[in-house]
């Protein structure tokens, strides 16, 4: 299955293709007064309203500021969810439509469902799903239920 | 500077290098690639789903990826031809400025020539010798000769100081009124040249026919009886007595040694190589008012007195200050000519001549070999001021066309796309994965351009400082050697010895009033003292000082010290720019000689000459011309400023971040040259980036300098 890689910081982190709408360049946030602080804002994606939260501050590293290279990934609400096959992950979106406000994003890999291990116990972390060792990296997949309540945390 | 409306981007151009030319090929390729693969993502839309949607938005991202790969052909284009142009017009201005400063360095030295003349015209012996040279024309006394014997072998000693005190010359000589040569300067010569007659000779005519001493006579290089080579040649009047408005009754006629100081401006205009090897190509020449050379950095091939192979309004610049740029083919290569018609100095009108300088077209596209790393990106650079506006928006356009991110986004997008088409999508993959590398090789390539081409304006922006300090430093050195040069003549005054050795006060009133004579023809001085052997001032040229002044004791004022152990004529000393309590004006530079016993070449000093020079009404007018400018405009940011050997600020046309008097934090490499040595950094002061260029002297002729540095600076950002 296909996942896009990202980097919060140093780390090397993954998404599986299925569940991204699009990703965009980072535009003009809407801030919503009150909002935790680990929301950037709101933004307009094709007449939607997507919230966008910002990994760093989610991950408690430094906040992601809008570059040249930055990225917002656009993930799919429940309803767009298409049920392809090969689909080992726990599949729950949120509702609405969510953002990821990333530093910088890789490119698109191929992982095989064997590639997949367990989170060591010494770094396990709610929003952390597998690690994938390719070559020297280490790559840590998300659980997309997870990241996306980010902003219910 | 005019830019050409000639397309410079066109891949036959012989002037595009080869990496260029591969460099856009590539660029060409790799859209031909494209096409077909955007085509066949268009079809497999079509093919997979039958969601008009996803076929709009599958055939959105293809029509995308053609959109930015046409985009980045056009923009390769309009970069090449931004860059040369770029290139062709820094390296035009650089050529322009090389040309006029050669001639301007010219000039300034005939400038002070003129000056020099007319002065020595009124010295004493010259005057007595003529005098009864022409006496013994009409009356054949054996007194008379005898005496004019003894006043000739005076006058050649007289003219020898000179020109051992100021090297420039060749010859200098008297003649009298028939036109019979009575004394000279070059001991060498002498004998074959007394008795010679000039009086049919323009500069000896010319020159009786002044009306009063302050006015003079130069002959443009010509052919002279006096010798061999081509001859600059100034004259002036010896009046009666000495008197500035005396009858003329003889000439004093100097040979400028014209070819001699023209070959060290040339050669030093031209590159050199590592090993100091003049480059293939390259030429400097000065041709007179007739379009004629009169001096050329090849002697052999663009011989003096030929009509140098340029086009013809290159020898034809009609008024002060026109130049001209051309390409044609000289000594074989297609080459860049640059013509500057001489400006003139002051009030100084010159000769009319023009200064050229050839070099290959293909030296203004070479890529620059030394890469020094200056600790700024490309980026920086590419949006900095050091960049033309114009250039800049291209570069802006580059990197939003070629960001990577863009077919990136493309893409991933792409492949989200493709997912969602199931199994089916999955043929879309090898498509997408071509449009990524495809667009990464291009855009890769398209960095290194941006790189090379940052890296190149600046290497032509630290060359155009480098060459500012080149000639602000040289303009001071050649000026501070015809102090040293004056303060070696003066010192060997007859006046000044004698009123030392009989110490007596009416004596120095004499003195006093000759050096407030020198004082009013040389207006660069402030002011002129003499101390006696013990330190003790006895006079000086400055009325308003005289009182303050007398009787002070300068014996532990390094000027004085380097004066009194003068033993010889041709050595002075010279105290660098600090504050002297013996004058109001701040920074003074203070040069010495010896007054030796009985005015003797070699022998103990009696006292010490000392000079005042107003310093800084040189220095400023010669740092404001060494600014770096655009289209005569000074650039955001540019200054210029010497510093000495204790790295202290001497002079500054910036004195709010370059104070004199204060040490400035610029690069040490630039601080500590060696002589001659040039050097160009980046360095950051009160949070501002500049680029400098710095130039240790080298001196000029016998003059060592003062180990002064000259420092170019621009702002970046």
């Amino acid at each position: 299955m296909l996942y896009s890689l990202f980097r919060v910081d140093k780390t090397l982190m993954a998404v599986p293709i299925t569940i991204i709408l699009e990703i965009v360049r980072p535009s003009k946030f809407y801030s919503i007064s009150g909002a935790p602080e680990v929301i950037d804002g709101l933004i307009n994606f094709r007449g939607k309203v997507v919230t966008v939260i910002n990994t760093g501050l989610a991950f408690g590293g430094n906040k992601v500021l809008t570059t040249e290279e930055s990225r917002v990934y656009i993930f799919k609400n429940n309803s767009e969810l298409t049920v392809t096959d090969g689909m080992e992950l726990d599949n729950e979106m949120s509702p609405d439509n969510i953002g990821l406000h990333v530093d910088y994003i890789e490119n698109v890999i191929n992982i095989e469902i064997d590639e997949l291990q367990a989170v060591p116990v010494n770094m396990a972390h709610p929003f952390y799903k597998f690690v994938v060792r390719k070559g020297d990296d280490f790559i840590i997949i998300l659980r997309p239920a997870e990241i996306i309540n980010l902003n219910q945390r | 500077m005019k830019m050409s409306t000639e397309i410079k981007f066109n891949i036959y151009n012989p002037v595009i290098t080869y990496e260029h030319r591969a460099a856009y090929e590539m660029v060409l390729s790799q859209r031909h690639q494209i096409f077909p693969i955007c085509n066949q993502g268009k079809c497999k839309a079509l093919e997979m789903t039958d969601d008009p949607q996803k076929q709009k938005q599958i055939n959105d991202l293809m029509e995308k990826v053609e959109y930015i790969s046409d985009s980045l052909i056009t923009i390769t284009k309009v970069f090449f031809d931004q860059m040369y142009r770029a290139k062709e017009s820094s390296a035009q201005s650089i050529a322009h400025s090389i040309a006029k400063i050669t001639i301007d360095m010219v000039e300034r030295n005939l400038l002070e020539r003129t000056c020099d003349v007319r002065w020595w015209a009124l010295e004493k012996s010259f005057w007595e010798c003529v005098e009864v040279s022409n006496l013994t024309k009409s009356n054949s006394e054996k007194k008379l000769s005898n005496a004019l014997e003894t006043l000739v072998s005076i006058g050649c000693s007289r003219l020898e100081d000179i020109r051992s005190s100021y090297t420039l010359y060749r010859d200098l000589v008297l003649v009298d009124l028939n036109g019979d040569v009575i004394a000279t300067a070059n001991t060498s010569r002498r004998e074959k040249l007394l008795e010679f007659n000039v009086s049919e000779e323009i500069w000896f005519k010319k020159a009786l026919k002044t009306n009063d001493g302050t006015e003079y006579f130069a002959q443009d290089f010509c052919e002279s009886k006096l010798e061999n080579n081509g001859s600059l040649i100034y004259s002036t009047a010896i009046r009666a007595k000495g008197n500035e408005k005396g009858e003329a009754i003889g000439v004093l006629g100097v040979l400028f040694d014209f070819q001699g100081e023209c070959q060290i401006v040339l050669n030093d205009a031209l590159p050199k190589d590592t090993n100091g090897e003049m480059l293939d190509g390259w030429f400097s020449f000065f041709t007179n008012n007739q379009g004629k050379v009169i001096c050329s950095s090849d002697q052999d091939f663009i011989p003096s007195g030929l009509v140098p192979p340029i086009p013809r309004s290159h020898r034809t610049l009609r008024n002060k200050g026109d130049f001209k740029f051309s390409t044609a083919v000289f000594c074989g290569i297609n080459c860049l000519i640059v013509s500057h018609k001489s400006e003139g100095f002051d009030n100084y009108e010159g000769f009319g001549w023009s200064s050229h300088l050839v070099l290959p077209v293909t030296s203004m596209f070479e890529r620059h070999k030394e890469n020094k790393d200056f600790g700024i990106t490309p980026k920086e650079l590419m949006n900095s001021h050091l960049i033309p506006e114009v250039n800049r928006h291209t570069f802006q356009d580059i990197q939003r066309n070629t960001d990577k991110g863009d077919i990136q986004l493309i893409s991933i997008n792409g492949i989200v796309l493709a997912t969602d088409l199931g199994k089916a999508g999955k043929s879309f993959m090898p498509i997408f994965d071509q449009i990524t590398k495809t667009g990464s090789s291009t855009t890769g390539k398209m960095e290194l351009l941006l790189a090379e081409m940052s890296s190149d304006m600046l290497n032509q922006a630290l060359k155009a400082l480098v060459n500012l300090s080149k000639q602000a430093i040289e303009l001071i050195d050649r000026n501070l050697f015809e102090r040293a040069a004056d303060v070696r003549w003066w010192s060997s005054d007859f006046i000044f010895c004698t009123a030392l050795k009989n110490n007596e006060t009416e004596n120095y009133d004499v003195v006093c009033n000759r050096l407030a004579v020198i004082k009013s023809t040389y207006s660069m001085y402030r002011d002129l003292v003499i101390a006696d052997f013990n330190g003790r001032i006895v006079a000086n040229s400055k009325l308003e000082n005289r009182d303050k002044l007398k009787g002070i004791s300068v014996s532990d004022q390094s000027w004085f010290r380097q004066g009194i152990q003068i033993t010889k004529s041709t050595q002075f000393g010279v105290q660098d720019v600090c504050n002297s309590d013996l004058e109001t004006e701040k920074n003074s530079l203070i040069y010495s000689g010896g007054i030796l016993e009985n005015g003797q070449r070699v022998g103990k000093a009696l006292g010490v000459l000392g000079i005042f020079f107003d310093w800084e009404a040189l220095a400023h007018p010669i740092l404001d011309g060494c600014i770096p400018r655009i289209d005569n405009n000074v650039v955001e940011g540019g200054a210029s400023f010497f510093t000495n050997t204790d790295h202290l600020v001497i002079a500054s046309t910036d004195e709010e971040n370059f104070t004199t008097g204060h040490q400035v934090n610029i690069p040490i490499a630039n601080l500590n040259l060696k002589e001659g040595e040039s050097s160009a950094g980046i360095f950051s002061i009160n949070g501002k980036k500049y680029i400098i260029g710095s130039t240790k002297t080298k001196g000029y002729r016998e003059y060592r300098g003062l180990e002064w540095t000259a420092h170019v600076v621009r702002l970046i950002d």
